[in-house]
C-alpha cells in the first residue's frame, strides 16, 4: 500500500554511496508521485495515515504560528479538509509536508485578512493580543509539568518574543527540517528572503537565550 | 584584523546551520574555534539554542487525529455524493453546446424570420440569438455560484469559533 511505503521511507537513513543516493532519490520521487496519485483519488486510507503521521508536526507548527491551541486545532482540521479537496494540486515536486504547511499557512493568512489583522506578528504578539498558549491548560498532568523543564519554558518564552516572521522560518528549518527551497515554497518568498530571515532569527534567538541564561 | 576574523567566524557559525559550509570554510572555522574561546562559546550557544528549539514539545489535544479523520471522511462522502451531479451537469452542458452549434444556422434564420415578422429592430433578435447561445454557460455559472456560496457557508464555522 502507498501509505505503508511512504511511512517506511521516513525511517530510511541517508545513503553513503552515490549509487544508492540515486536509488534513494528515485524511490523518494516515486513515492511522492504515488502519494500525489493517492491524493488525487482522495484515498481515505491514505488520508487517515497522513493525518496520523503529520498530526504532531502540523499541530505544533499551527500552535507556534497562531499562538493559540484552540485556534490551532480549528486550523488543523480545516487544513486536512483542504488537503482532501485540493489533493489534485499536489504534484510531488516538493515534500508533502511543504505543501501541507503551505495550505495551513494560507488558511491562517486568509483568516487574518478576514479579521483585518495587518501582519502575522499582530496575530501572535503578546502585546497585541492574547498571550501565546503552547501548553494544554486543561490537562496539566503532573508528568507533563515535570517533563516541561525550565529550559523548555525559557526557549518558549524566547520564541514568543521573536517576531512571527523569524519564528516561523526557524521552526520550519530547525524543527521541521525543511530545505531552503521548500521553506521558500511555504512562504511564497524568494530563497534570499528565507535566508535573511533565518540569519536574523537565529541571531535574535541566540541573543534572547544567552541573555536569559546569563 | 582580529575583529574581522571573529566576524567571519560568527558569519560561518550561522551559515553552517542555515545553508552549510564548503570544506574549506569548515576547515577554517574548525581551526579558528580551536584557538578562540569566545567564538567557540558562540558556536556552542548557537548549537544549544537550536537543540532547545528542536526539543520543544507541544502536547496534542485528545483524539485530534481521530476527530479530524472523522470530519475528513464526512467531507469525502459529501464530495463523492456531489460528483455524479457534477458529471451530469457537464454532460448536459456539453450536449447543449453541441446541439447549439449544430442548429445555430437554423436558429439564426428562425429568429431573423420572427424578428422581421414582429417588426423588431435587428439588434434585438441578434441579441436574443446571443442569449440563446450563451444559455448553457449562464446556467453553469449560476450553479457554480450556488455551489461556492454553499462552500463559504461550510467555512463559516471556523470564523464563528474565533
Amino acid at each position: 500500500m502507498i501509505w505503508a511505503t511512504a511511512k517506511r521511507s521516513t525511517t530510511w537513513a541517508t545513503p553513503a554511496v552515490p549509487g544508492s543516493a540515486y536509488l534513494f532519490s528515485t524511490l523518494m520521487a516515486d513515492e511522492k508521485q504515488a502519494l500525489a496519485q493517492g491524493l488525487r483519488r482522495r484515498d481515505p486510507e491514505l488520508l487517515d495515515g497522513l493525518i496520523e503521521q503529520y498530526q504532531y508536526r502540523l499541530f505544533r507548527y499551527l500552535v507556534y504560528v497562531t499562538g493559540s491551541r484552540e485556534r490551532a486545532e480549528d486550523f488543523f482540521q480545516e487544513t486536512w479538509i483542504r488537503v482532501l479537496e485540493r489533493g489534485h494540486q499536489y504534484d510531488g515536486k516538493f515534500k508533502f509536508e511543504a505543501w501541507l504547511f503551505t495550505i495551513a499557512r494560507n488558511l491562517v493568512i486568509d483568516w487574518q485578512r478576514q479579521k483585518k489583522v495587518q501582519s502575522l506578528d499582530a496575530l501572535t504578539d503578546p502585546e497585541q493580543g492574547a498571550p501565546m498558549q503552547f501548553a494544554d491548560e486543561d490537562d496539566p498532568s503532573p508528568l507533563h509539568l515535570m517533563l516541561q523543564g525550565e529550559a523548555e519554558a525559557t526557549v518558549q518564552a524566547s520564541l514568543a518574543q521573536l517576531p512571527a516572521i523569524y519564528r516561523e522560518v526557524l521552526l520550519l528549518r530547525f524543527q521541521e527540517e525543511l530545505g531552503l527551497a521548500e521553506i521558500a515554497v511555504v512562504l511564497a518568498a524568494p530563497i534570499s528572503t528565507v535566508k535573511s530571515r533565518l540569519y536574523r532569527g537565529l541571531e535574535d534567538l541566540r541573543g534572547l537565550l544567552t541573555g536569559k541564561s546569563a | 584584523m582580529n575583529g574581522e576574523l571573529h566576524e567571519r567566524a560568527k558569519t560561518l557559525i550561522a551559515q553552517e546551520r542555515v545553508e552549510g559550509l564548503s570544506p574549506a570554510e569548515r576547515e577554517w572555522l574548525d581551526a579558528h574555534l580551536q584557538e578562540c574561546p569566545p567564538c567557540a562559546d558562540l558556536a556552542q550557544a548557537t548549537e544549544q539554542a537550536l537543540r532547545s528549539l528542536r526539543g520543544l514539545s507541544v502536547p496534542l489535544p485528545r483524539a485530534l487525529a481521530s476527530r479530524t479523520q472523522f470530519r475528513v471522511r464526512l467531507r469525502a462522502q459529501e464530495l463523492q455524493a456531489r460528483e455524479p451531479r457534477w458529471r451530469l451537469l457537464w454532460v448536459a452542458c456539453g450536449a447543449s453546446w453541441a446541439l447549439g452549434a449544430a442548429t445555430a444556422p437554423y436558429v439564426w434564420r428562425a429568429l431573423e424570420w420572427l424578428g422581421h415578422r414582429a417588426g423588431v429592430p435587428n439588434f434585438l433578435w441578434e441579441m436574443g440569438f446571443g442569449v440563446w447561445w450563451a444559455l448553457p454557460a449562464i446556467v453553469v455559472a449560476v450553479v457554480l455560484l450556488v455551489e461556492n456560496a454553499g462552500r463559504a457557508g461550510d467555512a463559516d464555522w471556523l470564523r464563528q469559533r474565533q
